[in-house]
């Protein structure tokens, strides 16, 4: 079924009726489908049968910006009372090609108690977070939000600088001084913990 | 004219070799109807396009029209550092910057206005083509440069810098091609040469009421004109009959591209296999 044909952007690729649906890489102006990447021509069928969803795959390359609702990686920078800046690493499984600005608030940080919330028990700087998109933000940076389990610190460094183990989904110990450090611990899903040793 | 103090000029008075020799007034078409490269006045000059010829950048391409040589990096989409307002849109900002050695006259490190000039135009003839709502918040950078200049050279950055958009994977509605004329009283020449350039706006030797050059930038598979840009005086008529004309040579350029966007994608499939 794939058919493996490289079509460049504006290629026109198909009519737009009922039975074809564009997918990734396509528009559709005048009730047709067109391309809108350089990459391989690709039709599938979805998973009903009904339709032929037909898409343009560019190969390695994947140009990702966070968009609303994605699950970002970040690092800390940067910890006050209000609020904690970090630059977004990766959106998904897909790392960025240039860093992100991100701010997660003091109110986003987690679903409940939100108004005892310190910053300062929850991120540090140099700490790799996985947070939600709640929104595209200001000019200056992305808002972040933490307020799920899975969602919070998924590597953070001790005082001594050594990676710390999670102990509960607030606290976290250093295997070295075997001291206790407060975090908003995330609770990471075993797929993504796959998917980071393989990367 | 705006001096760069941290540079080493040359010696404060020096004069130009081109001011001591005299231009004449030189045809555009000799007596055998041939121009003075020996192509005929509706022939393009031939082409030669490479994508992917910078690796630090996300997309690249170079175009070789005879001697005109132009360059072109695509950057991003990456993050608006300056501060300003929000937008949903993404920006695309262009940088168009001749190299000192690439015109008959020496040019400076600083841009111009003739450049400033054209990167405006540059960015009016590829804005429509890119699909910025699909980049909130980003921006992407293009920068062009001229190796060597030998006319046309816009419509060579246009078409230039619409390869490196495309290899660099960022999504577009349609490719940007590029076209130019040069006219004088009832003659149109496609693709001007520099020398024809100048010879059509250099009005010292004769005046005339009908001279000028004109660049067009299309999109193929939309059928729309992106851009205009015309100088020197132009009769109406003459106008729409080149821009015409103009069109009908972007379209013969249209296979060239993409075929070495073809041959790109081809290339670097080889390259990861």
């Amino acid at each position: 079924m794939a058919t493996s044909r490289i079509c460049v952007p504006g290629q026109r690729l198909n009519r737009a009726d009922d039975k074809h649906i564009g997918g990734k890489g396509t528009y559709s102006r005048n009730g047709f489908i067109y391309s809108s990447v350089l990459g391989y021509w690709e039709e599938r069928p979805t998973n009903d049968n009904t339709e032929i969803l037909i898409s343009v795959h560019t190969g390695e390359t994947q140009t990702v910006i966070p968009s609303i609702d994605d699950i970002v990686t970040a690092r800390v920078t940067n910890v006050n009372p209000r609020f904690c800046k970090c630059e977004i690493l990766s959106v998904g499984t897909t790392p960025l090609c240039d860093v992100y600005r991100g701010l997660v608030r003091k109110e986003d940080v987690r679903a409940t108690e939100k108004d005892r919330v310190e910053m300062y028990r929850c991120f540090r700087p140099g700490d790799i977070i996985i947070a939600r998109v709640l929104s595209l933000g200001d000019a200056q940076s992305y808002i972040l939000g933490t307020a799920e389990n899975e969602l919070g610190v998924a590597i953070g460094m001790s005082e001594a600088g050594v990676s710390m183990v999670p102990v509960s989904w607030c606290k976290m110990q250093c295997p070295k001084t075997l001291n206790e450090e407060f975090r908003k611990v995330a609770k990471v899903r075993p797929e993504y913990i796959q998917t980071v040793h393989q990367g | 004219m705006p001096t760069d103090t941290r540079r080493i000029s040359g010696p404060e008075i020096s004069h130009s070799p081109y001011d001591y020799c005299l231009t004449p007034p030189i045809d555009l078409i000799g007596a055998d109807k041939k121009r003075l490269d020996g192509r005929l006045p509706a022939q393009l000059r031939p082409l030669f396009l490479r994508a992917g010829v910078i690796s630090q950048a996300r997309g690249s391409g170079y175009i070789e029209v005879d001697q005109t040589k132009v360059i072109c990096a695509v950057y991003g989409p990456r993050e608006v550092l300056r501060r300003e307002d929000f937008s949903l849109k993404g920006q695309l900002t262009c940088d168009f910057k001749f190299t000192t050695f690439s015109c008959r006259l020496r040019r400076q490190h600083q841009q111009d206005n003739q450049e400033k000039d054209l990167s405006v135009q540059l960015l009016e003839a590829l804005e429509p083509a890119v699909c910025l709502q699909k980049y909130p918040k980003s921006q992407i950078n293009i920068y062009v440069t001229v190796l060597q200049n030998d006319g046309s050279a816009l419509s060579a950055a246009i078409i230039c810098a619409s390869l490196a958009l495309a290899s660099a994977g960022i999504e577009m509605y349609d490719l940007v091609l590029a076209s130019s004329v040069a006219m004088r009283d009832a003659l149109t020449i496609v693709d001007p040469t520099e020398r024809e350039e100048e010879a059509v706006l250099n009005k010292t030797h004769k005046a005339e009421l009908n001279a000028g050059s004109m660049t067009v930038a299309f999109l193929p598979s939309i059928n729309q004109v992106s851009a205009i840009s015309s100088d020197g005086e132009i009769l109406c008529e003459t106008l729409t009959k080149s821009m015409r004309l103009c069109v009908e040579n972007c379209l013969k350029l249209y296979p060239v591209l993409q075929q070495a966007l073809v041959k790109h994608r081809l290339d670097k499939q080889a390259d990861t296999s």
